[in-house]
């Protein structure tokens, strides 16, 4: 196992606690707060597979801007919510998780699979290659996708003044 | 540059897939709009992360089905926080059980 491996799992592991925040703060502003650092986190992962333009698009787009008018909401109804979380629904999950991590650890295991997954990384790795992303028609997706967001919220507002 | 193989793919699936559930969990067991608007972007934080190994096959279509999830799920998110505000200016209240419009009895 290598060193970039080892910082994959890392990485891995802290979103996967930092989820786990969410669920268990009780304070909004707090849950707020974890989101958006698992998403960072999210996006950090795309960023060690070199894809930099998706953590931009991320960071930028979905954290800094539908991420913090989160923040702000949950900062505004910072109560603690009422909880219906039975404890029967961990059942549920930890079948499903242990189900997962099953198929998961037998496929690994398997012997065909399991030699490519020892061989050097280097015979069996696939390459992350974004060639010529910036061109016209991806510019223009930009474009449109704006401008659809653009007209959602001015339609949003429209709805509210109207109710007022 | 990290390979991707058998093991990042694990790695990767099933840190989205603990991410979606933690978002299951989160929407249901929360009685307050704002809980589920955090669920909602978790759930969507997981689809993004179920979005890497694609790229690993077909990077341009990955990247403009990223572009693509990030506005779309932009835009969903914006209409929630606009229905936010207008539920908490007509009824002065977030709370899930105020709605009364939509849904079914569970």
């Amino acid at each position: 196992m290598n060193i970039e491996m080892l910082l994959l799992i890392a990485l891995a592991g802290i979103t996967a606690l930092s989820t786990l925040g969410v669920l268990l703060s009780k304070d909004n502003f707090y849950a707020a707060m974890y989101m958006t650092c698992t998403l960072v986190l999210v996006a950090t992962i795309y960023a060690f597979f070199s894809i930099e333009p998706v953590f931009i698009l991320i960071v930028f787009v979905f954290v800094g801007a539908i991420g913090m008018v989160t923040v702000a909401i949950a900062a505004t109804y910072r109560h603690a919510p009422e909880r219906q979380l039975s404890v029967l629904w961990a059942i549920p999950v930890i079948i499903t998780a242990a189900v997962l991590c099953y198929s998961i650890y037998t496929y690994v295991l398997d012997v065909s699979v399991y030699s490519v997954l020892m061989a050097p990384l280097t015979h069996y790795s696939l390459k992350f290659t974004i060639e010529n992303f910036i061109t016209p028609e991806y510019l223009l997706l930009f474009l449109f996708l704006t401008s659809l967001v653009v007209l959602l919220m001015l339609s949003a507002l429209n709805i509210y003044r109207s109710d007022s | 540059m990290p390979a991707i193989d058998l093991m990042t793919l694990s790695i990767v699936y099933i840190t989205a897939i603990v991410i979606l559930l933690v978002g299951y969990l989160t929407a249901i067991s929360s009685k307050d709009i704002v809980r589920l608007l955090i669920a909602l972007e978790l759930m969507f934080g997981a689809v993004f992360m179920s979005l890497i190994p694609i790229f690993s096959m077909y990077a341009n279509t990955a990247f403009a089905v990223a572009i693509l999830t990030i506005f779309a799920s932009g835009g969903e998110l914006l209409v929630l926080i606009a229905a936010i505000a207008m539920q908490d200016k007509k009824k002065k209240n977030i709370s899930t059980s105020s709605i009364r419009i939509g849904g079914d009895n569970v």
